[in-house]
């Protein structure tokens, strides 16, 4: 399990503890957080569950590159250095503690 | 015949179109759902298929590209190899070819690029209900459904103004290519053996290859760089771009997709208004919450693309069932959006339904539609202005049906009104 925190744009929290393998996409879909859709289910074709990753936890996460890094030309909110899709997100003990902000 | 309830008794033959012609065999669809959810058919037209029709089921499968491939066409009528090389367009290849030409694309259709046509859009359904409402009596589908998509098309295009009758009816042509009213070949009904490598096995395919050449050059050589298609010519930030078939089969897709799904969407949201007055009022009440939930309910009950088909990469088990290497697979969005355990009173409209998980634009695979976000804003603008000028509407005579199990709904639609 990894503790995962998303912080949304009014500033309340939502924690969840997701299986390992999980990617983080459809771990907000379970958690019910609101502002990530995920309408390709995961398949780097809509853009629709971007988060911005808290400063404090980008060396977690590293940058997207490749398919991610284009698809993120596409997103809803505007682009920012620390723009992630996170269907790409994928539970682990490398990601234990990461704090994610939804943009909507 | 309504669109709220089963035209049909329970056991139509999917794999028919004039199955579809007086309303989607809903009942049919229902009694797969609860009894059959994997089920097969038998096709008089080639191989028979399976269908798949629970909500849940289609969203597993849909996401599994490496399980079941888009790559060997998506519609349930065979194709040889040769045909489906000529005619593919980047909905019928699978990751990574689908990925590189999909995200060439996908920004000009991103929510917030969309979001800039909304003023256009709003202009143009300005122009549309101006010239039909004054006529008190007329066929909705044909004066209102059918001219904001192609408007709406040329502007996103580029094209000039006098091009879109034409256009339209290409689209037409290339989609309806089951309905003796839209094609002179019609698919499953005449010898269409001279046009089986053009797209959608159609002549109008041809025309639309030849236009989109021509219009490109056109633009090329007046430095004119308006409307989507210059972005997509553009190349990307790693100097990729869009091969010269795989643009002329995109320009295909758009004129076809773009025209007929917001149509039939459009047409299901005014035959609810014409039927259900309720409705009209629940627009008017001055609850703007209702404007985001709106368009995805229309879509929803209107599931204008009824299917597609995949095909199996490998043996797999479901339902107690064995799917072989090579089968059909038709995953029914149309039945998945009427799925009992997912969708409360699935038949009605809910103009507030929240949320609302439907499957109208393939959600939850690689493939979901490119143009949702413009076929979201288009239903939303139209209705918006609709309601400000509507007292009443009503439905004038019976609705007809688009002949076909793919792509379709109401194709005409006599309402009267009453503005404010």
């Amino acid at each position: 399990m990894t503790k995962i925190t998303w912080v949304l744009k009014d500033g309340s929290r939502i924690s969840a503890d997701v299986a390992d393998g999980t990617n983080l996409m459809a771990a907000a879909a379970s958690a019910n957080v609101p502002g990530i859709i995920g309408e390709c289910g995961g398949c780097l074709s809509c853009a629709t569950c971007h988060v911005y990753v808290d400063e404090g936890s980008l060396a977690m996460t590293g940058t997207a590159d490749g398919t991610e890094d284009a698809m993120l030309d596409a997103t809803d909110a505007p682009r920012q250095d620390n723009s992630r899709l996170s269907c790409q997100l994928i539970a682990g003990p490398a990601l234990e503690g990461l704090v994610l902000h939804v943009p909507a | 015949m309504s669109v709220w309830a089963a035209a049909d008794d329970g056991y139509a033959d999917l794999s028919n179109h004039d199955s579809f012609v007086a309303g989607p065999p809903h009942a049919t669809f229902a009694r797969l759902r609860r009894e059959d959810p994997l089920a097969w058919c038998d096709y008089a037209g080639g191989k028979g298929f399976w269908s798949v029709t629970r909500h849940a089921d289609i969203l597993e499968l849909n996401r599994d590209n490496q399980l079941l491939s888009s790559a060997r066409g998506i519609r349930m009528e065979d194709q040889t190899y040769e045909e489906y090389l000529a005619r593919r367009t980047f909905q019928e290849t699978d990751p990574p070819d689908h990925t590189r030409v999909r995200t060439l694309v996908a920004k000009a259709f991103s929510k917030p690029v969309v979001a800039l046509f909304e003023d256009r859009i709003r202009s143009l359904c300005d122009d549309i209900l101006d010239q039909a409402l004054p006529l008190g009596e007329f066929d909705a589908v044909k004066l209102i459904a059918r001219q904001l998509p192609m408007r709406m098309l040329g502007q996103i295009i580029g094209t000039p103004d006098e091009d879109l009758d034409w256009l339209v009816e290409k689209g037409d042509a290339l989609i309806a290519n089951t309905d003796p009213e839209f094609t002179a070949h019609v698919l499953d009904k005449s010898d269409t053996d001279a046009y089986r490598l053009m797209p959608f096995r159609s002549p109008a395919g041809a025309d639309l290859f030849d236009y989109a050449k021509r219009l490109m050059e056109d633009k090329r050589r007046k430095g004119d760089d308006s409307g989507v298609l210059s972005l997509i010519t553009k190349p990307d930030s790693e100097g990729n771009v869009i091969s010269e078939i795989e643009f002329r089969n995109f320009f295909c897709l758009l004129v076809a997709a773009g025209n007929d799904t917001t149509r039939y969407s459009i047409a299901a949201g005014l035959y609810a208004l014409a039927t259900r007055p309720e409705l009209l009022a629940q627009l008017q009440s001055g609850n703007e919450a209702i404007w985001d939930t709106m368009a995805d309910e229309v879509i929803r009950w209107a599931s204008p693309t009824m299917y597609f088909r995949r095909t199996a990469t490998r043996d797999f088990e479901m339902h107690g069932k064995t799917v072989r290497e090579g089968d059909k697979v038709l995953l029914w969005f149309l039945s998945g959006n009427r799925d009992e355990t997912v969708f409360e009173d699935p038949m009605n409209v809910n103009l507030m339904r929240t949320p609302n998980r439907h499957v109208a634009f393939g959600q939850g695979g690689a493939h979901v539609c490119l143009g949702m976000w413009l076929a979201r804003l288009e239903v939303r603008l139209l209705f918006q202005e609709l309601a400000k000028r509507l007292k009443r509407i009503e439905q004038a005579g019976p609705q007809a049906y688009l002949r076909s199990n793919f792509v379709g709904g109401i194709k005409s639609l006599p309402v009267r009104v009453e503005l404010n």
